[in-house]
């Protein structure tokens, strides 16, 4: 054994004097083989001839004596390695071409998958997650207690409901979040607190004790991470709550924003046992071997019920379950699956583009593998040298990939569709970059071994003969080449339409018109604790006085709504109309409600399509009024003039408060650029009897840009009331931004994407045809010394690659009709087979391909047949 | 070249190496001689095969190698038995012994 090892080691480590004396040896071997054929009597040319006719060849030997040292692997390799570097080295445009594109491929896909496998892939951080169920509706407290009382197939459930609430325990006073739930949220999700306990079903009950449990979060920035913090009280919006748990860091809700806990029938108890408000959200979790359709089957059979025992509110109960994955994932998962196709689409022409490279200089290398075979190397040595070679290649490919996908998930990330924030632990995945690494090492391996496998299995002197008259690759490979490079064509068109489609929507997008003027108007979010602003007269003297402060600062126009359009909420009752036949309840019409105050439509810039807009004069003591939007009057009065008329909120009890119509406002776009447009009624806040609306959004128009003016606001704000937090501050075009954003992260990606692919699609196509061309040179130098004229060669060699690209184009269109289906969701206005953008990107990518032709092309047309027939 | 040189099967090389270095050490082309001139010149080793399985067998620890000066004054490689060698000599030629004894065994019954 260690004999074996010193033996091994000697030969690689001395290997200059092991092959001298090996050298020696054999020459030593070979003159005593002749002396001795002289001595039987042949001259001594015909013994020297004979003698090393005998032996084989010494070289031969020697290869045999290495083979024989058992170190010929390593030995191999190293070599193999020094003459890959040399090679590449000496072909720096190839080595960049070819490396940047496996870089190109590896790390978008690796990116791209990332992002992926952390949003759809990845568990949710609740126990036994995939037993969670989320319900597209909401639901009252009182309908989840009957479900919980009566379901088999569910063993848990619980609502949520998110209000914001003032924490005044710190300097300034601070509007957080908290979730109204009931104890048996905690038990579906199933997370246990850091420390501490939640909250337990006895103390979860009208009167209980007002304890709460705090997030992480809370706990680290109001709490000072104090680990006695349990115990400790905590005053929200007047009322003092008793610290009983903190929650670990990871924890969140699902869906919902959440700093503290606290039960809904300690902290809002005159909710909770409202059976017909369906404010919250719930979850619920399968029993351990149930479905999802079975326990659909079942609600229904329970809303069935729900809805005889109480038909004014459960009439229409239809509650539709969802896995809580699939329903927290539907919004973003259809953009990223096309994502991925596309990254997937892109990884395909990368490699075609790989391959075609690696064919193209194994043909140019055909005869040097052929003379190297003649010379002796054996067949594996060939390949293992054509491995070596795609190998690095692949490897620096992967390496600077390796930098691309980092540096490419934090770029995903950093662009930040809203729906990607909640999972923030997005990062690079080492596996997807292996797998996608692993792809292009076998691409490599495939088509690097091409030229080793022709080359073993030539005839040695044929294709010396060849190789000598300048020789055209074999049909195989050439056909195989064109494949590719039609493929890299179909492949690009398709995610060039992709990206067509999604720009084109963008920009629809972009020119709608969201009805109001976004320009210099800021927002924030006011909210009235109950304990002070209990009734409607306190709120409104609150309301007036801020309005007139802001008004006096200088060039401020200021109005207030309950909530700001593509701020994400809004208020919807259903209402009747005065003098119509009555409506079943239950089946009356819905529409959204908006609370105002101040010139909110002279602020926002909402133009008054017909009659007036709201006066100071449209409060308390004075008539019932309001405002309808344009979508109002399409819908409900359609033949009619509706100013004038009157309506109400449907109500269960107590006479009809009518307000009449004044007025029709433009429409806006309150839920988002892409979404359509629902009936609207502005209202007077000061004749609201509503008196839990005690939220509102200030709108100010400035003159210029408005954001220095936010502590000014602030200060105001303050003056009338010290304990009133302001928050949500934005600019009227960062919430036009954010409602662009998915598309924006969409249309970003698709097209880089596709750009990807037409620059690898035209190098593909040129690195073929500067290839062909460089070996047609002959021919032409032929065709124009015949008195061809430049025109015939271009026809002649344009044609060659016109014809794969244009066939490129075709089988592409194809393709893209057949895949753009997929993108219907995410297109806005504009259909997946959208003819103009189909021609504009054929256009574009046959462009491209003519460029890409004709660059080698125009070499073709300047070749002096006299040297192109001395070429060889 | 005689007609009826035969092929060596597989495994035998190393052996008759074995045994002709058992006498004394000699170099390669020595032991193709003392090969040829012992079978009567019916058993060849061309280079081609000789100095690979020289090369094998000093791996493997049975012979070793060190440089001496031929018959006509020139540098040579001279191979020598090791301890491990003669063994290993032993072993093979006791199998070899048990095997062809079997094979006619085989040819004259059978």
């Amino acid at each position: 054994m260690l004999n074996d090892l010193f033996f091994r080691l000697r030969s690689l480590f001395r290997r200059g004097e092991v092959e001298s004396e090996l050298d020696d040896e054999l020459r030593f071997h070979l003159e005593r083989q002749v002396q001795r054929l002289i001595d039987s009597g042949l001259p001594r040319e015909e013994a020297m001839r004979r003698a090393r006719l005998d032996s084989g060849g010494l070289e031969q030997q020697k290869e045999d004596c290495r083979d024989s040292r058992g170190t010929r692997f390593l030995e191999t390799l190293l070599q193999d390695l020094r003459f890959a570097f040399r090679m590449l080295c000496k072909n720096p445009s190839f080595t960049v071409v070819a490396g940047l594109t496996l870089a190109l491929g590896i790390g978008a896909n690796t990116a791209i998958f990332s992002v992926i496998d952390s949003v759809l892939l990845s568990p949710l951080p609740y126990s036994e997650p995939q037993q969670l169920i989320a319900t597209k509706q909401n639901d009252s407290l009182q309908n989840v207690i009957d479900i919980r009382r009566q379901t088999h197939t569910l063993s848990q459930g619980g609502g949520v409901n998110i209000e914001a609430l003032d924490y005044t325990g710190g300097t300034e006073p601070v509007q957080i979040l908290a979730a109204y739930v009931d104890a048996g949220l905690f038990e579906t999700l199933g997370v246990p607190p850091m420390l501490g306990r939640i909250i337990t079903p006895e103390e979860d009950v009208s009167g209980g004790p007002r304890n709460i449990v705090v997030s992480y979060h809370f706990w680290q920035n109001f709490l000072s991470s104090d680990p006695h913090a349990l115990g400790k009280t905590i005053p929200l919006s007047g009322n003092n709550y008793a610290v009983i748990g903190i929650m670990p860091a990871g924890f969140a809700l699902p869906r919902e924003h959440a700093d503290v806990f606290v039960s809904l029938w300690v902290a809002y108890p005159e909710a909770a046992p409202y059976r017909g408000v369906h404010f919250m959200r719930t979850y619920w979790r399968l029993k351990s071997g149930m479905t999802l359709s079975q326990a659909q089957a079942e609600l229904s059979t329970i809303d069935g019920r729900l809805a005889q025992q109480y038909p004014d509110t459960e009439r229409d109960r239809e509650t539709l379950l969802v896995p809580l994955h699939q329903w927290l994932t539907g919004d973003v998962r259809p953009a990223l699956l096309v994502l991925f196709g596309a990254v997937g689409l892109v990884l395909l022409i990368a490699c075609a583009n790989f391959a075609g490279l690696l064919m193209a200089r194994a043909i140019a290398r055909q005869k040097e593998f052929v003379i190297r075979a003649s010379l002796g190397a054996g067949r594996s040595r060939l390949i293992g040298q054509a491995l070596t070679e795609s190998g690095i290649l692949a490897i620096i490919g992967g390496a600077a990939g390796l930098l691309l996908a980092k540096w490419g998930t934090g770029f995903l990330v950093s662009l930040k569709p809203p729906e990607l924030e909640r999972f923030s632990g997005i990062q690079m995945d080492a596996h997807v970059f292996l797998f996608v690494f692993g792809i292009s090492l076998l691409t490599g391996a495939v088509f690097g071994l091409m030229p080793a496998w022709s080359a073993a299995r030539a005839d040695v002197a044929e294709s010396l003969k060849e190789g000598a008259r300048g020789s055209t690759a074999g049909p195989f490979s050439q056909v195989l080449r064109q494949l590719l490079v039609t493929a890299e064509f179909a492949l690009a068109l398709i995610l060039l339409v992709g990206a067509g489609l999604l720009i084109k929507g963008f920009s629809r997008l972009r020119s709608v018109n969201p009805g109001f003027n976004p320009t210099n108007v800021m927002t924030m979010h006011l909210q009235l604790p109950a304990t002070r602003y209990a009734e409607i007269p306190s709120q409104t003297e609150f309301r007036r006085q801020v309005l007139a402060s802001l008004n006096s600062l200088p060039g401020v126009d200021a109005a207030m709504v309950t909530d700001i359009p593509l701020g994400g909420n809004y208020v919807g009752h259903s209402f009747v109309i005065d003098g119509r036949p009555p409506v079943p309840v239950g089946a009356e019409p819905e529409t959204q409600t908006l609370s105002v105050m101040g010139d909110y439509f002279r602020v926002m810039q909402i133009p008054i399509r017909a009659g007036r807009g709201f006066t100071a004069m449209d409060r308390e003591g004075q008539p019932l009024v309001a405002v309808v939007n344009e979508e109002m009057v399409r819908k409900f009065f359609p033949h009619e003039n509706p100013i004038g008329a009157r309506i109400d909120w449907s109500r269960r009890e107590g006479p009809h408060q009518w307000m009449t119509i004044i007025g029709v406002a433009q429409n806006v776009k309150h839920s988002g650029l892409n979404q359509p447009v629902d009936p609207a009624v502005y209202a007077p806040f000061p004749q609201s009897d509503e008196a839990w609306r005690r939220w509102m959004t200030l709108a100010i128009r400035t003159p210029g840009a408005s954001t220095e003016l936010i502590e000014d606001v602030k200060k105001q704000v303050w003056n009338v009331d010290s304990q009133i937090p302001v928050s949500e501050v934005h600019s009227m075009e960062d919430l036009m931004g954010v409602s662009l954003a998915q598309q924006r992260f969409n249309m970003l990606l698709l097209g880089l994407f596709a750009a990807l692919a037409l620059i690898l699609a035209a190098v593909g196509i040129y690195g073929m045809m500067a290839y062909r061309v460089g070996q047609r040179m002959h021919e032409i130098g032929i065709y124009i010394a015949l008195g061809a004229q430049r025109r015939d060669v271009l026809r002649l060699v344009l044609y060659d690659g016109a014809k794969l690209a244009f066939f490129g184009i075709a089988m592409g269109i194809a393709g893209a009709i057949a895949l753009t289906r997929v993108m219907t969701s995410l297109l806005f206005e504009v259909k997946p087979t959208d003819p103009e953008t189909f021609a504009v990107v054929a256009i574009l990518l046959a462009i491209v391909g003519l460029v890409a032709c004709y660059v080698p092309t125009r070499r073709a047309m300047r070749v002096d047949p006299v040297v192109a027939l001395r070429y060889e | 070249m005689p007609e009826d040189r035969m092929e060596l099967p597989q495994g035998t090389l190393d052996l008759l190496i074995l045994k002709t270095l058992a006498l004394e050490p000699r170099h390669g082309w020595a032991i193709s001689e003392r090969l040829q001139q012992v079978s009567l010149e019916v058993v060849q080793i061309r280079q081609g095969t000789l100095y690979p399985a020289l090369q094998r067998l000093e791996r493997r620890g049975w012979i070793k190698a060190r440089w001496g000066t031929s018959e006509n004054n020139r540098r040579a490689k001279y191979y020598e038995l090791t301890t491990a060698g003669r063994k290993q000599l032993a072993a093979e030629k006791d199998a070899w012994r048990k095997l062809t004894a079997a094979v006619a065994q085989i040819l004259e019954t059978a």
